[in-house]
């Protein structure tokens, strides 16, 4: 399949990569069909996110998911976070084919986890 | 900007027509047209070039030229071995009508496709053995004598692997066919496809024993769309196009006169430059492999180093999977491939790599490296200069070779 200029470009410069090393919440969830996985980590004060960083391993959609991912998150709230759908990711990445798609659904998925992993959104400890 | 090098090593998957190769087929679209099956002066013209390029591929693989029928390439060359071979024994009123069908576990897609497809069709007719390549990646010729049952037809099995370059021991088993036929066994017939093998190390079908052996054009630096199958002096197999008598009853259709003319031509130079290309690939093969295990760690070559195509290298590196370092290489200008599931559009990585006891995280990160006769030592320096820093880059973002430090921080 032929990829976008964005999505190589992620490819070659992804954003927010590596562990936070002040993170106050994180999480990490692997797709059991194909064994990609993902790790988020993020720096949360008083309801809002103010840095992400991400680790993960898979077919290149999962690893430009991942860099857009953190992307569209820094600076949002927890509950703006937390609305933040498959499709939505889908349309920052622009489009996946559909069996290609897991790749979203992966990220959403670990960018949940993170959040519940302060103790349930949107109370962080500090 | 300057203009990114651009450093081609897939020679496995196709290779550029050699211009001499080019030059030899251009007048067959234009002035010399003919269609070889007329009877005129312009048929009569594109039946000699034909026959020509016949002698040629013949000659590269040690056959008579009668026992060449071209096809479309190697895929079709497959198809036609062993589904003619199997629909000719079904005919055969003094067999049962089951059959037995023995190949490997890394074979080439094509046959892999077309032995499934045997598997499905006609109510189990077919079974199918797969062997074993262990971990240097070679069939075993007693794993093939112990497959061997009366109701065999078949075997198949390549003579050099597409993804790690493994030379399977087709002399051994052409010897043990022979053998078998000796104490009087009929209907047994080997295929080698040899697709990858013609024109890198030297084959030759009468040292093989084999009955059947497919080539194709476009890995020899001709163009796509060619190919042929040497089909044995007295084998009979049932044709997969019908419709025409060209190719001697085998495959219908009007011959492709320039592609034929163009494989010729590569064939022949294939035979006599194959000593010294091969001489060019190995040295570049050997080099990058040696200046790439002092630059990178964590990496594991697929495949038995000895016996393997001189051209080709197949590594996994550790920690991430193949196709982010393929685009990542790509938009360094580096050309190559990978067998990871994410390329082939399947969820399963590469059967080939896994078939060598791989587990998913080194059958994911395999890379093909392939070599080619225009490489230079600049393009590989340039190589080894680029992937080190691909590879760390990519490693950076891996969660594999990182332990993780959230579960204690998610339980304080």
């Amino acid at each position: 399949m032929p990829y976008s200029l964005t999505f190589k470009d992620h490819i070659a410069n992804p954003r927010n990569a590596g562990d936070l090393p002040d993170a106050n919440a994180s999480g990490e969830e692997t797709n059991p069909v194909c064994g990609d996985r993902m790790r988020l980590s993020l720096r949360v004060r008083e309801g809002r996110i103010e840095a992400a960083g991400f680790l993960a391993y898979g077919c290149p959609p999962t690893l430009v998911c991942g860099s857009i991912l953190t992307e569209l998150i820094v600076g949002k709230t927890v509950e703006e976070a937390l609305r933040l759908t498959r499709k939505d990711l889908l349309d920052a990445v622009g489009g996946l084919p559909s069996r290609k798609q897991h790749a979203a659904a992966l990220a959403i998925e670990t960018l949940k986890a993170a959040l519940a992993s302060g103790g349930g959104a949107p109370t962080f400890p500090t | 900007m300057a203009e990114t090098r651009k450093v081609y090593l897939d020679h496995s998957a196709t290779t550029p027509a050699d211009p001499r190769v080019v030059e030899a087929m251009l007048p067959y679209l234009t002035e010399k047209f003919g269609n070889a099956s007329s009877v005129h002066y312009f048929g009569q013209e594109a039946r000699a070039a034909v026959d020509k390029a016949r002698r040629e591929v013949a000659a590269l693989i040690g056959a008579r030229a009668n026992e060449i029928v071209f096809v479309s390439g190697g895929t079709e060359a497959n198809n036609l071995a062993i589904r003619g071979i199997c629909e000719a024994v079904v005919g055969d009123a003094s067999r049962s009508n089951k059959g037995h069908v023995i190949t490997s576990s890394i074979e080439h897609s094509s046959v892999r496709g077309i032995c499934e497809a045997l598997e499905k069709a006609g109510k189990g007719a077919w079974e199918i053995t797969r062997l074993p390549a262990y971990e240097e990646g070679i069939v075993r010729v007693e794993d093939v004598r112990d497959a061997l049952r009366p109701d065999t037809v078949l075997i198949s099995v390549m003579l050099a692997n597409n993804e790690i370059g493994t030379i399977q021991p087709l002399e051994e088993i052409g010897a043990l066919v022979r053998e078998e036929r000796i104490r009087g066994r009929r209907h047994l017939w080997l295929h080698t496809d040899a697709v990858q093998a013609a024109g890198r190390i030297p084959v030759n079908v009468e040292t093989l024993g084999c009955d059947l052996l497919s080539l194709s054009a476009h890995k020899l630096y001709a163009p796509k769309g060619t190919g042929a199958l040497f089909v044995r002096r007295g084998v009979r197999l049932t044709p997969q196009n019908v419709g025409g008598h060209q190719e001697r009853e085998k495959r219908a259709g009007t011959e492709g006169v320039t592609g034929i003319v163009a494989f010729g031509t590569a064939a022949k130079l294939a035979r006599e430059e194959m000593a010294q290309r091969s001489q060019h690939d190995q040295r570049l093969r050997d080099r990058f492999e040696a200046g790439l295990s002092k630059r990178v760690e964590d990496i594991v070559f697929n495949g038995d180093r000895a016996r393997r195509l001189p051209h080709l290298s197949n590594i996994s590196f550790r920690f991430i999977e193949g196709e982010g370092l393929l685009i990542s290489l790509d938009l360094q200008g580096v050309a190559v491939s990978t067998g990871s599931a994410c390329s082939s559009g399947t969820l399963e990585p590469s059967p080939v790599i896994r078939a060598l006891g791989r587990n998913d995280e080194l059958s994911r990160g395999a890379i093909r490296f392939s070599f080619g006769k225009d490489n230079t030592d600049e393009d590989l320096d340039y190589v080894l200069e680029v992937l080190p820093r691909v590879v760390e880059k990519l490693r950076a973002l891996s969660p594999l070779n990182k332990v993780s430090s959230f579960e204690f921080q998610v339980s304080s």
